[in-house]
């Protein structure tokens, strides 16, 4: 497993006729791992990932992914790269099956025991026509067809949207494997949880720049975790604590945030207090947004 | 009731430009032609000229339709309706599909079945959207009609003929797409159903008898199955009997309440005929790029290779037909013979070279519909999908202008064979073989300036690929057959392709005509080239 980096933009910029959708993106990919690319919906991460791919010509600033120009490099780039896009669109006419012999074979042709393995692990009709397909199963045929071959590098545009629960677990497994085998993996999400289980480092986005950037241990600071207790003889005993944010009491339940800091001692208290119920939850990027980010947006006005 | 009100109302809110410019293009072909036949043919002896030479030519009957006497009306419903009842078949068709099986096929209708309307009311909503639409354009073409200084009666019957057929379409279109699975098959089934109403028509009037004065015809019985060959009758400017448009309209409303009975008891996106399934791999040909745009176009193309074959087919069975007819009628043959001196051109060459003509124009369609998919293709997102390989867009290009040319070779080839081989059938001795499917190929050099056209458009201006492209063929198509008559200046009439393809076998295959079809190719292939060397330039645009 090398260090260098796979993909790597400085001051990317991407324009749309008057709208700025990427301002001075920077991303960096290391070779051999699993970066998550998070951000919500609008905020630029399938603009990124077709200016990786040369679908679209970086504004200005510099793109490089295995060191080319994917704009003037796109076929070499592409040689090594296996992309599944956000929304998975496929050819009415022809059944999944030749759809992913179609796709495997413009990259030079599957491996067969993998194409067999996966339409098995992902329970896929290969008979039917595309035009018959859920969007989850149109996703498994992307899936499929990116896995089948082995590839430097997999670009994945929320790629578990249309998966169920049993069939995001292969997902998983497949990246863990091509992880295994030293291939790097660019994996956008929306959902932070899938991200956490799955990825080494991330980057987050917000309108089209990085706002943080790191292992998922550097943005710890960023975590809160989510408590709702219920039952509560003695509330009095944990909202008066300074490590409770944002606080919700409806009775004899409350509600809050604590930073994973804090946990020991908030606990302590709820033990104090007296519960019968108790959920902690992961933040959800959402809320993390909603919480942390808006509240730069208020610091930069 | 209510709902399906609103329904149709929002479907309208969708439509309104795209019906705007049908209609508004489908009334003014009208005024045009009645103003060009008011100003150019003014006096009764010039219409009394014209009439008498397409009554003495089957080509011209086919093409256009039936002479029925001298008045400055008549003569401009002989020239123009057919031509403007298959726009407004289309025009229908096209709206009807996009509203039904296109809606199910994207998922949309799922979304609005879920609400408290009957299965059925979407459907009723896009049949009172299409009646509307066709009171519309009766209103139009008899608008445009009156203001080109037609009497005001006639032109309320031509536009009601106009109507009518458009309403036929409607609700023809509406049981096809009960039938067939997907929008495109949809859409393709009823624009074939409009161009067998056309055949049908042409082949009943080409058929028909003059009367001995030359300026009637009365059609031969296929035109009572078209709804065009119905409107034909109503025959707006002489007799100006509305009776002849009910049986079309009853028609519709029969097929109209079949579709919605069909629509009623079956399943959300199932369909009479239903999706096979497919296979679990494919060919070793279906791995490449050009594979894949052979695999999309194929079936479009034997709709397209069909349907020059049955131009063909007419060519070479009813040339020698209609050449007996004219020799029967004395004074067809001695104005032939008047109007031909040396009667090289004989009547069954003329009606070969119009039907391969349009062949060329069917051709073209096909070719500049495959650079179309193109657009499709990266409009809904399966060119990133495909070009995330290691392809060049150049190759893509490429794959899909060699789909192309084929398409446009072998339609013109099938127009020809056909015409050759029904030729031989029937014993006519006129020119060999060689000679007819000579013909037929003469029209693809124009046929592929169309198609690079088509791709220089999608490589520099991609959204608008689809209305530039059939918009360009239409206008090559109004310029070929309404230029002479709009008395267009020779420029502007010279700006089509189609203009420099040599009517074989009436004029002779010589050194301008050879000149012409390598210049022409040529002209393709540089632009075609442009056309490469800008795609990769631009961004993929959804």
């Amino acid at each position: 497993m090398g260090t260098g980096s796979i993909v790597e933009t400085g001051a990317l910029v991407k324009d749309f006729g008057r709208v700025r959708a990427l301002d001075s993106l920077r991303l960096s990919v290391a070779e051999g791992e699993v970066h998550g690319f998070l951000g919500p919906n609008g905020a630029g991460k399938s603009t990124t990932l077709r200016v990786l791919l040369g679908h679209i010509r970086a504004t200005s600033g510099t793109v490089r992914v295995f060191g080319l120009d994917p704009w003037a490099h796109a076929v070499r780039t592409h040689r090594d790269i296996a992309y599944v896009p956000g929304d998975v669109n496929l050819w009415p006419n022809l059944s999944g099956g030749e759809v992913i012999d179609l796709l495997t074979g413009l990259r030079g042709g599957a491996d067969e025991h993998l194409r067999r393995q996966l339409i098995d692990e992902f329970e896929f009709d290969p008979r039917r026509k595309a035009r018959t397909y859920s969007r989850g199963n149109r996703q498994k045929a992307a899936l499929i067809a990116a896995f089948a071959r082995p590839a430097r590098l997999y670009v994945l545009d929320e790629p578990s949207g249309g998966l169920d629960p049993v069939m995001d677990t292969v997902f998983r497994r497949q990246i863990r494997r091509v992880r295994a085998e030293g291939a790097t993996v660019l994996l956008s999400s929306h959902i932070l949880g899938e991200v956490e289980q799955l990825c080494d480092r991330v980057t987050i986005i917000r309108k089209g720049t990085v706002v943080e950037s790191g292992s998922l241990a550097d943005l710890r600071h960023l975590r809160r975790t989510h408590v709702r207790a219920t039952g509560l003889r003695e509330p009095r005993a944990i909202t008066s604590r300074p490590e409770v944010h944002d606080l919700r009491v409806e009775g004899t339940t409350v509600e809050f945030d604590a930073e994973a800091t804090d946990l020991n001692g908030v606990l302590a208290s709820l033990a104090e207090a007296g519960i019968d119920g108790l959920e902690v939850a992961p933040p959800s990027l959402e809320s993390l947004f909603l919480r942390h980010y808006s509240r730069l947006d208020g610091q930069a006005r | 009731m209510g709902a399906m009100l609103r329904l149709a109302v929002a479907q309208a809110r969708r439509d309104r430009w795209q019906l705007c410019i049908w209609v508004l293009g489908i009334s003014v072909l009208g005024l045009a032609a009645a103003a060009a036949v008011g100003s150019e043919f003014g006096g009764e002896a010039e219409r009394a000229g014209i009439i008498a030479v397409a009554a003495a030519n089957p080509a011209f009957l086919f093409l256009r339709g039936l002479p029925d006497g001298t008045g400055i009306g008549a003569v401009v419903f002989f020239q123009g309706y057919a031509f403007m009842a298959v726009l407004a078949g289309l025009m229908n068709t096209f709206l009807v599909i996009r509203h039904t099986r296109s809606e199910e096929e994207l998922g949309r209708a799922e979304l609005l079945g879920s609400s408290p309307i009957a299965r059925s009311a979407p459907l009723a909503a896009t049949l009172l959207l299409g009646a509307a639409a066709n009171v519309l354009l009766s209103v139009f073409a008899a608008a445009g009609f009156a203001a080109g200084g037609l009497p005001v009666a006639g032109s309320a019957i031509a536009g009601l003929a106009v109507g009518a057929v458009g309403f036929f379409f409607v609700a023809a279109a509406a049981v096809l797409a009960q039938f067939l699975p997907s929008g495109r098959g949809a859409n393709g089934a009823a624009a074939a159903l409009v161009g067998l109403a056309y055949l049908l028509r042409g082949i009943g009037d080409a058929l028909g008898t003059a009367e001995a004065s030359l300026m009637r015809v009365t059609s031969a019985w296929p035109s009572l199955l078209s709804p065009i060959g119905w409107g034909q009758r109503s025959r707006p400017f002489t007799v100006a009997d509305p009776l002849p448009l009910l049986v079309p309209a009853v028609a519709a409303a029969v097929l109209a309440v079949l579709a919605l009975r069909i629509r009623q008891r079956r399943d959300l996106g199932a369909s009479l005929l239903p999706d096979r399934a497919g296979r679990a791999r494919s060919s070793e040909a279906g791995r490449s790029m050009v594979g894949l745009a052979w695999r999309l176009q194929r079936a479009t193309l034997a709709g397209w290779a069909l349907g020059g074959a049955a131009l063909g087919t007419v060519a070479g069975v009813l040339g020698p037909v209609v050449a007996d007819t004219v020799a029967g009628n004395p004074s067809l043959a001695e104005l032939i013979a008047r109007l031909v001196p040396g009667s090289r051109a004989d009547v069954v060459d003329v009606f070969a070279a119009a039907l391969l003509g349009m062949a060329g124009v069917l051709g073209a369609a096909a070719g500049v519909q495959a650079m179309l998919r193109m657009r499709a293709e990266e409009a809904e997102a399966r060119a990133e999908l495909l070009l995330a390989a290691p392809k060049t867009r150049a190759r893509w290009l490429a794959a899909n202008l060699a789909v192309a040319a084929f398409s446009v070779t072998s339609v013109s080839a099938a127009a020809g064979s056909a015409a050759s081989v029904a030729l031989e059938a029937s014993g006519t001795t006129t020119g060999n073989g060689g000679t007819i499917i000579l013909a037929a190929l003469a029209h693809v050099p124009a046929a592929l300036v169309f198609t690079a056209v088509a791709a220089l458009t999608f490589a520099v201006v991609p959204r608008l690929t689809v209305p530039l492209g059939w918009g360009l063929l239409a206008a090559g198509l109004v310029l070929g057959q309404f230029g002479e008559l709009l008395r267009l200046p020779a420029w502007l009439q010279n700006l089509s392709p189609f203009r420099h393809s040599p009517a074989l076998p009436v004029e002779d295959l010589d050194i301008t005509a050879i000149t012409a079809a390598l210049l022409l190719t040529g002209a393709a292939a540089v632009l075609a080239a442009v056309a490469t060397g800008l795609l990769n330039r631009r961004d993929l645009t959804n």
